[in-house]
């Protein structure tokens, strides 16, 4: 599901005031040009498009999810404000405001469904969806009136000024789309924006980082419909008749191609796909016969040449011109959150833990306890059983028995956003990052968790962000995309988006994978300082001389239980624990 | 009695039309991870193919068929090489966006230079069907469910018996993998778009007798042939086989039953509700959760 | 940027053109909306031919007040904003002085509103009744309505052939349902109640179950309206497979040349009303004629309304000798007993032309005339 994108973009686009005149300079040139009835109206209709298009620029382009039903949305609104302007007897406003909520009610269905799937199921899905909307507004004749749809739809009055002609309702179109793509905007540097783009990135990571995965989705699809349904009121109001062919299966691809053709991740992208789509064929026409083979082969060109779209395309173009420098960063020291636990109190206790697949026993009846403002170390074997242990701890899998309490309270088989709101970060094994973020963009993501104390930072996540990164050596890279950046750094990241959310315990799962020597000497040294802070930090690792030299406590897993627990020197003496890891290092040997 | 299985009978016939292509789109999707939404074009491009060797130029048949099923060959390399091999590296969107602008051209291309006119293609049996008691058979549907059951085992043999079967199989399951251990991925890939525009083709050439050649002839049932897919699980031949027959059945008794209009609604209902309580589909493989 | 610049060089063109006032060989401009591409192509390409045709003979003979005809075609693309965008596109030329629109009805409706607003005459093949009853002073029916055709469908069966049990089968769509929707009040104005009615969806592989359940319902007759012509080729095929052997009597889609070859044999014996027959009256021999002579292929009413509408249109702008649009609205309304390829044109007060049907039997792939039915005489047995 990880879309790739240049989305360093959202440093450089421009700013509220720049879409407002845009908006004004479009209705300046309405007004001023002797625009004829054709041209007034394919305006129009890419205008009304354009609101819709956008709503997959939420859906797609922030959260990731596909949705191949957005003409649906666009019929529910227009027959929304159809039928409830002409049958129910409704004002236009009114109307406006049900063909929002109906689109968007469905919306919310269909963005529940979506919560289990992904992919081409979740594609399937609203394709399904789709058809059934389009067979119901052909069928169902008493509430639609059928396939020969609505005449006569009504246009709204402003001010006590009738929008009749279509040159004024142009301007209103307009000026709605100004406002829903500042909105659209506005989300993307929002809490909720970021939420999306790191659901999309990378789920599990964004959901262990506090991100509640099902709301966001529900609210991204939410608002798409939202968006669709908007359109279509206004398109149904603006050509005053609507029929059920115009809102097919057929409409919806038109929509998405739209999107990803314009760049889907930026709102100028999204709008200038729908001008270019609905343009096109028009400006093709000269073509007669075959214009619309040539149509078909510009969408492929687009998608083989521009990756992320025309607008995509542009910025990568201006990047490469005018190379750009990153602005330098201060930050304060790095401050935790006022820890209550009262030192050597457990923080976490796992008792009794359990976890089978099938018949495969992968933990099994186990327990430990980690106390606070230590570094406790897990080991074991390669397939004993930590990464479960990891996984079932921090909320990705739910526990077959046993019981799991995090500073006193019971958290057993609480979700991951859950638990993240209660101050347990992790990092992960095979690195999990935004990598379209920028370094600051994913260790704010941490700072925003829910519950996370900022005062110490004057409330502001961005200082906390920076002094994270500060603590781990890469303020100077914090406007760098982390996909630039070499493993080692993102192994740092990743433990600066966990230090940012001020963790009451701190889960580090093989942190020394992958590093060289040099590197690994500077996590001791790092998780010297983090135990300094204060913090309480659970280590998975494999590396025993690392272990060796950080570790307070040690508990070791082998085949699913627990085969020793203590301190390094009574551990690593353990004859259980050297024939447990003799054996692994024959395997070692062996490769 | 007799209606149930006379409606059972056209159920599995427009079942094993979608299980035909549906087959071809789950190879390519095992193989590149990617819905191919042209799909629904294969069978039209070979139909097409046959009507212009058959019905314009007026060849024999059987040379017309071979033509029609060399012409898929060269098809299917292209359409590997124009619309899917430039993105293999991409997400699956822009390849799906890709296969969409690609059905838009193919239609578009046969509609101005040929003309929109449908046409009817010729049986293979000569003759129009028999009566069993009261169920009339249509011979056609009858090869139909023949070569589909024949393909699958063909399929079945070929992947699981051959070397070129367990390459392609490789490829299809771990691209870099399959490339560490020598195995031509691009080769394999081009071999299985060949392949799938093959089996499209034939499809193409089975049904026109029944559905007629139209450029659109494919688009309905593309789609059914993706909702089959998933149905029946996309990691597996057998799912396409089950998948089209079933959801053919639900719609013919849906249709029968509760409502002729809304039988394109049925098959969706259906896949809805697969999809919530068993979304791996009836033989799709459990997908290991490693986090 | 460019259509600035067109706009700019078309302003120039045109007042250099104005000042040397209508050159005797200035073209009439007629504009016309039909689909090249999309569902409906094909039938686009009869529609194009026919007008094309018809602008060809008057030309040959001299064209209109001694200027040419010349048609400036867009494509609707099948879809109704399409034609919305198409028909905008002809209305913003100024020069074009009448124009022929759609023969789909949804589509006749979506350009509606922008034909009033141009305010010049269209000349329109769509069939749903309630077109010329919109208030539109601008809209002319070059064929009759569906009431029409509905209300001769149900006469002849019942009365000539005697058949009391109906089965309707309809595509759901607005051809499909309005013709059912028309149909029935027929029927039960000749106090027969349809035996069974089978509505489907467009592009159906299998119409097993609709078969089935017209043979169970033991009709005698069925009537039929499939929008898509394989669809009908299905239908037909399935029926005798089923062993029914019901007549079907349907639009005059049945005997379109594309349905006829489909479905060959299938069709034998099946009954169609149409607008347009053939080999009916001279002038439509003469028309079937000439289009055979020019495109090679017989022409169906597709052709035959675009043909007509183009010679009444030209007709009436020599009658008023003057291309403003009051006065070619004023001499259609005048054309009384015009013979044309599709009957006798007598526009009525609402825009209406056409008000008679044909019934016609495809016997052995051949299509021959049975009888023809005056809207007239059918009200007479209200």
């Amino acid at each position: 599901m990880t879309v790739t994108t240049i989305s360093s973009a959202s440093n450089r686009v421009p700013k509220v005031p720049l879409f407002v005149l845009a908006g004004a300079i479009a209705i300046g040139l309405v007004l001023m040009l002797p625009l004829d009835g054709y041209t007034v109206s394919i305006i129009m209709q890419a205008a009304t498009y354009a609101i819709a298009v956008l709503g997959l620029t939420v859906v797609l382009g922030y959260a990731g999810q596909i949705t191949l039903a957005q003409a649906a949305f666009f019929g529910l609104g227009a027959y929304s404000l159809a039928l409830g302007t002409l049958d129910l007897g409704l004002s236009f406003w009114v109307a406006l405001a049900l063909a929002v909520v109906v689109s968007g009610a469905f919306g919310a269905i269909l963005g529940l469904t979506s919560v289990r799937l992904g992919g081409h199921y979740l594609a399937m899905v609203t394709i399904s969806f789709q058809q059934i909307v389009t067979l119901v507004l052909t069928n169902w004749i008493s509430l639609t009136r059928g396939p020969d749809g609505i005449a006569g739809i009504g246009r709204p009055s402003i001010l006590g000024r009738e929008l009749t002609s279509n040159v004024d309702y142009l301007i209103f179109s307009i000026v709605v789309l100004t406002l829903v793509i500042i909105s659209v905007w506005k989300l993307k540097s929002s809490r909720l924006g970021r939420r999306m783009e790191a659901m999309r990135d990378n789920e599990i990571a964004a959901s262990v980082t506090g991100v509640n995965v099902y709301l966001t989705k529900v609210i991204s699809f939410t608002i798409c419909a939202v968006l669709g349904g908007l359109g279509g009121a206004l398109f149904a109001s603006g050509f005053s008749y609507i029929s059920p062919d115009q809102f097919s299966f057929a409409e919806s691809i038109v929509f998405l191609t739209m999107a990803l053709l314009g760049g889907v991740h930026s709102v100028i992208g999204t709008a200038l796909g729908t001008l270019l789509l609905v343009l096109l064929p028009e400006m093709l026409r000269f073509l007669r016969d075959i214009y619309l083979a040539v149509y078909g082969l510009a969408v492929i060109l687009i998608m083989i040449f521009m990756p992320d779209g025309i607008w995509g395309f542009v910025t990568l173009l201006s990047d490469k011109l005018f190379h750009r420098i990153a602005a330098r960063r201060a930050s304060a020291p790095l401050k935790l959150a006022k820890n209550e636990t009262p030192s050597s109190a457990p923080v976490l206790e796992v008792e009794t833990l359990s976890k089978h697949f099938g018949g495969v026993k992968a933990l099994d009846n186990m327990g430990m306890t980690v106390s606070a403002n230590e570094i406790h170390a897990l080991i074991g074997p390669n397939g004993s059983g930590k990464t479960t242990l990891v996984n079932v701890l921090t909320g990705l899998y739910k526990p077959t028995s046993g019981n799991i309490r995090f500073n006193g309270e019971t958290i057993t088989g609480m979700a991951p956003h859950a638990l993240a709101a209660r101050g347990l970060a992790r990092t992960f094994q095979n690195i999990r990052l935004f990598r379209s973020m920028t370094c600051l963009e994913n260790v704010i993501l941490g700072a925003q968790r829910p519950g996370n104390d900022l005062t110490p930072d004057g409330g502001n996540a961005e200082a906390r962000a920076l002094a994270a990164l500060a603590f781990v050596d890469l303020l100077d890279r914090a406007d760098d995309l982390v996909g630039d950046l070499p493993y080692g750094h993102q192994r740092k990241v990743e433990i600066a988006r966990a230090l940012a959310a001020s963790p009451r315990l701190l889960l580090l799962d093989e942190p020394a994978a992958g590093l060289n020597s040099t590197e690994k000497q500077q996590l001791v040294e790092l998780l010297q300082r983090m135990k300094a802070l204060g913090l309480t930090i659970l280590v998975i690792e494999h590396d025993m001389p690392l272990v060796e030299q950080v570790a307070d406590h040690i508990t070791v897993l082998n085949f699913g239980e627990r085969i020793a627990n203590g301190t390094p020197a009574m551990v690593l003496r353990d004859q259980l624990v050297i024939n447990a890891y003799l054996g692994e290092t024959h395997v070692h040997a062996a490769t | 009695m007799d209606i149930i299985l006379q409606l059972t009978f056209a159920g599995i016939g427009v079942g094993s039309i979608y299980a035909l292509v549906a087959l071809g789109l789950v190879l390519i999707y095992r193989a590149t991870n990617v819905v191919n939404f042209a799909q629904g074009d294969f069978p039209m491009m070979g139909a097409f193919i046959l009507v212009v060797c058959l019905l314009s130029a007026g060849l024999p048949y059987w040379l017309s068929i071979l033509l029609s099923l060399a012409g898929m060959v060269v098809f299917g390399a292209a359409f590997n090489l124009g619309v899917y091999y430039p993105l293999r590296n991409r997400s699956y969107l822009p390849v799906l966006i890709s296969t969409l602008g690609a059905s838009i051209l193919v239609q578009n291309i046969i509609l101005a230079f040929y003309g929109p006119q449908p046409a009817n293609l010729p049986a293979l049996l000569p003759f129009r069907g028999f009566q069993i008691g009261s169920v009339f058979l249509d011979p056609q549907y009858i090869v139909i469910i023949g070569v589909s059951a024949l393909l699958v085992v063909l399929q079945y043999l070929f992947f699981e018996k051959t070397l070129l079967g367990k390459k392609l199989q490789a490829t299809s399951q771990d691209k870099e993998m399959a490339g560490l251990l020598g195995i031509p991925v691009k080769r394999m890939i081009m071999l299985t778009f060949v392949y799938s525009a093959l089996l499209g083709g034939i499809a193409g050439i089975l049904v026109a007798p029944i559905i007629y050649f139209s450029i659109t002839m494919g688009n309905a049932i593309a789609l059914k042939a993706f909702a089959a897919t998933i149905i029946g699980g996309f990691g597996d031949i057998r799912g396409a086989i089950i998948g089209g027959i079933g959801l053919g059945l639900i719609e013919t008794f849906g249709a029968a039953y509760i409502s002729v209009p809304y039988k394109d609604g049925f098959a969706f209902v259906v896949l809805f509700a697969f999809l919530m309580l068993l979304p791996q589909g009836i033989f799709g493989e459990k997908i290991a959760e490693k986090a | 940027m460019n259509r600035l610049l067109y706009s700019i060089a078309g302003c120039l063109i045109g007042t250099a053109l104005a000042a040397s006032v209508a050159h005797a060989a200035d073209p009439i401009r007629i504009g016309m909306v039909a689909p090249s591409t999309g569902g409906a192509a094909e039938t686009g390409r009869y529609q194009i031919n026919g007008a094309k045709l018809a602008a060809k003979e008057i030309n040959d003979a001299g064209g209109v007040m001694g200027r040419p005809l010349e048609l400036v075609i867009e494509d609707d693309q099948t879809t109704n904003p399409g034609a919305v965008l198409a028909f905008n596109k002809l209305a913003s030329d100024s020069s074009v002085v009448a124009f022929l629109g759609p023969i789909r009805s949804t589509q006749v409706y979506a350009i509606e509103p922008s034909v009033r607003k141009v305010g010049k005459p269209m000349a329109f093949g769509g069939t749903d009744p309630k077109l010329t009853h919109l208030g539109d002073p601008w809209m002319f029916r070059f064929r009759p309505n569906d009431k029409i055709s509905t209300a001769a469908m149900a006469g002849f069966g019942v009365n000539d052939l005697g058949k009391k049990k109906w089965a309707i089968v309809y595509s759901t769509d607005a051809f499909g349902t309005s013709a059912k929707d028309l149909l029935v009040p027929a029927l039960k104005d000749l106090g027969v109640e349809p035996a069974t009615l089978q509505g489907f969806t467009s592009n159906s592989q299998d119409l097993t179950p609709v078969v089935l359940e017209i043979k169970q319902s033991g009709a005698d007759v069925i009537a039929s309206f499939a929008t898509v012509q394989t669809d009908q080729a299905i239908l037909a095929k399935q029926l005798r497979q089923f062993g029914v052997a019901a007549p079907v009597i349907g639009s005059a889609s049945l005997i379109s040349a594309t349905a006829m070859k489909l479905a060959g044999p299938d069709l034998y014996g099946s009954y169609a009303l149409t607008d347009f027959f053939g080999e009916e009256t001279d002038a439509a021999k003469a028309f079937s004629a000439s289009y055979e002579k020019a495109y090679g292929n017989q022409p169906d009413f597709f052709a035959s309304w675009s043909y007509d509408a183009v010679h009444v249109l030209a007709k009436a702008i020599g009658d008023a000798k003057s291309t403003e649009p009051d006065a070619i609205r004023q001499a259609l309304l005048a054309v009384k007993g015009y013979e044309g390829a599709e009957g006798t044109y007598d526009f009525d007060e609402n825009g209406d032309g056409l008000h008679a049907y044909s019934v016609v039997q495809n016997k052995d792939g051949k299509v021959v005339f049975v009888k023809r039915v005056e809207a007239a005489e059918i009200k007479a047995k209200d």
